[in-house]
């Protein structure tokens, strides 16, 4: 139990988070950032525009001044994290070696590992067009192509999950039609089929079709009307009614914001 | 110079006005007057005159009516007593000369935070912004008088009477000087043995006097070592029908009388404002002025320290302070509250009813602590949120705490 001093800061134009969709205004937002998302901050995330934001908005210059000459000579880019967070204060140095501990971790995994925890993660905090690309680019990478079966079928699998989550039905069918080859998983297929409910141009492959018994698409079925169910009486659903029960005046304004924070939603995680 | 330091003291009574670097001082009832129907306002002495001759509408006791928050109705027109004491001001600011002031210090008998509002308010209407004003206490105008004497003077403790229409008043100040920092003391009480000066215009009436002070100096000067006594008010303008009380003050004491003590103390103090470097490195406590340190324990690279928010010997009316705090693992604010001796030092504990539960370290807040008086803090506590992570709650809480 404690209570940290905050620094004056008069941050006049925030730092913009990209991965986090998130606008940063003090030292202390950012060392939580970087503290609760290691994995977003490990790879050219310290660059030259983070040091003009520590020097020129948070006005620790002296701080910017010793990150810039790190770069300059070259030194492990992860200790940036460490000096920048040592100077702000924020977190005592137990907590900074736990998460030297962490950062340490992840740097011991293999590439591949690595690169899939870091989409995994993406996917987690909803930037699906990220994690996507993060699967991608395992797949793509041509040592990771002699990985094993059950390892680039979860990233398939992965894939597949994010592009439906961006109504991609089609790319997410090939990404399980391909994860499927590799996992030979009933709970492959069983995406696969939610895939063809929600875009009905969309059916399972002949080949899948004598895969799944009549009792097993009656069970997804009723898992998807349960999640349809669910869906329907959730806070987002509850807080649609309540716009739609306004008068017109404040029912334009309310469908205006909503559909504005959409955009603002699908664009943060496409 | 370019204008004018003054020091005023400014009583129900009576009202003492002194230049500093000048002798000259001028005193006179604190009374002001509306003279005929028209809009002529005359102070003071011309004020009484006028009013028996007829000549117009006299209100005095300015600060109970300005303390009261009251009004005084002249020829159908309702006045403010805050506006009468602005009046009354106006006229006496300009009693020294058509430079303008630099620097005002007023003293009062005691610092009430209605009185101090409203002739802050005053100052800024004649044109003397606050950052050129201070209000102090009689009893603070004693000690910047005592503290510019020699050494000797107040070696050891230092006493005061002061006799006036107002009644009998008894000062005390002492110096503590300690390995870091020379502390003042100063105490005032009001004594219930007062009586009116109009008793003195009688021979009995003086003998009565002469013995009433000689029992409270008696009471308040044995087994003390004091290097000086200071004598003040009307009632000492002359000491001559207090013979018995004089020749037991003086018995091993240098005493002094001075008729106008507290404006000069006053304006002792406003030259001492005008310095870049002060003329007394003191931590005074006394009337006015806080007697304990408020602090709060905060965290900073594994270290625990203390962040004082007011520090004793700051004037309460002026104290206060703002820190934006982030709460790890905890729903409330502790204050230290340390006096001169430390170990009566007590904690003070600020809940945070009906603020949100966060994440680790993600509830700041901002605290903003000031005072009523020399006893009273308000402290008060408003969620702010952490970013767009944690948007504010909106919670806010605020207390009043004796100290």
């Amino acid at each position: 139990m404690s209570v940290i001093l905050c620094r004056k800061e008069q941050v006049k134009h925030p730092f913009f988070m990209e991965s986090l969709g998130v606008h940063i205004y003090t030292s202390q937002e950012m060392c939580y950032a970087m503290y609760h998302h290691p994995l977003l901050i490990l790879d050219g995330f310290l660059d030259q525009n983070f040091v003009d934001f520590v020097r020129d908005e948070l006005d620790m210059g002296f701080t910017a001044l010793k990150m810039e000459r790190f770069m300059k000579r070259g030194e492990n880019p992860d200790e940036l994290v460490f000096l920048f967070m040592q100077e702000c204060g924020y977190y005592t140095t137990a907590e900074l070696n736990r998460l030297r501990q962490k950062i340490a971790a992840y740097r011991k995994l293999p590439a591949p590992e690595y690169a899939r925890q870091k989409a995994d993660y993406l996917f987690s905090l909803r930037q699906y067009g990220k994690a996507m690309d993060g699967y991608e680019k395992i797949l793509e990478d041509a040592e990771n192509k002699k990985a094993e079966d059950g390892f680039l079928g979860a990233i398939w699998y992965n894939l597949g999950a994010c592009r439906a989550r961006v109504f991609q039905f089609a790319g997410a069918m090939e990404a399980f039609d391909r994860a499927y080859g590799k996992l030979k998983n009933l709970s492959v297929l069983e995406a696969m089929y939610h895939v063809t409910r929600m875009d009905l141009s969309l059916t399972l492959k002949e080949r899948y079709q004598s895969l799944v018994t009549e009792e097993q698409k009656a069970a997804w079925d009723a898992d998807f009307e349960k999640a349809g169910e669910a869906a329907a009486c959730s806070e987002a659903a509850r807080r649609l009614e309540d716009l739609f029960g306004r008068d017109p005046i404040r029912r334009q304004e309310g469908i205006r914001q909503q559909v504005e924070e959409w955009k603002q939603e699908y664009r943060a995680m496409a | 110079m370019d204008g004018l330091t003054l020091g005023l003291d400014l009583c129900d009574a009576y009202t003492q006005l002194c230049c500093a670097g000048q002798d000259r001082t001028w005193s006179f009832p604190t009374a002001v007057c509306r003279a005929g129907g028209g809009e002529e306002w005359l102070t003071g002495e011309e004020a009484y005159a006028r009013a028996l001759a007829g000549g117009g509408v006299m209100v005095d006791k300015l600060l109970q009516l300005v303390m009261k928050g009251g009004t005084a109705t002249i020829g159908g027109v309702r006045y403010e007593g805050a506006d009468l004491l602005c009046r009354f001001l106006e006229r006496v600011l300009a009693l020294p000369g058509e430079r303008p002031v630099v620097r005002l210090v007023v003293t009062v008998p005691r610092t009430e935070a209605r009185l101090l509002d409203s002739l802050f308010a005053c100052g800024e209407r004649l044109g003397i912004p606050r950052e050129r004003m201070d209000v102090i206490s009689h009893t603070e105008a004693f000690v910047y008088y005592v503290l510019s004497q020699k050494r000797e003077v107040w070696n050891n403790q230092v006493g005061m009477f002061d006799l006036s229409e107002d009644g009998l008043c008894y000062y005390e100040m002492k110096v503590q000087r300690g390995m870091r920092q020379t502390t003042v003391v100063a105490e005032r009480e009001k004594l219930d043995e007062g009586f009116n000066l109009d008793i003195l215009k009688s021979p009995s009436g003086v003998h009565l006097a002469d013995k009433i002070l000689c029992a409270c100096g008696e009471r308040l000067l044995q087994r003390k070592l004091f290097s000086s006594v200071f004598l003040t008010g009307k009632g000492f303008e002359s000491q001559d029908w207090a013979s018995e009380f004089m020749k037991m003050v003086c018995a091993r004491r240098r005493v002094y009388a001075e008729p106008v003590l507290f404006a000069q103390g006053a304006a002792w103090r406003a030259a001492d404002l005008e310095r870049d470097k002060t003329a007394y490195p003191y931590v005074i406590l006394c009337d006015g002025r806080l007697n304990v340190t408020v602090s709060i324990k905060v965290w900073h690279r594994d270290q625990e320290s203390q962040m004082v928010l007011a520090a004793a010997g700051e004037g309460w009316y002026g104290a206060g302070n703002t820190a934006e705090l982030i709460l790890d693992h905890q729903d409330y604010i502790e204050f230290l509250v340390t006096p001169a001796d430390p170990r009566q030092r007590k904690t003070v504990k600020l809940t945070l009813e009906g603020f949100p539960r966060r994440d680790d370290k993600t509830l700041r807040v901002r605290l903003q602590i000031g005072f009523l008086d020399e006893n009273t803090m308000t402290v008060t506590a408003q969620d702010l949120g952490f970013g767009e992570f944690f948007p504010s709650s909106g919670a806010s809480i605020r207390q009043e705490v004796r100290i």
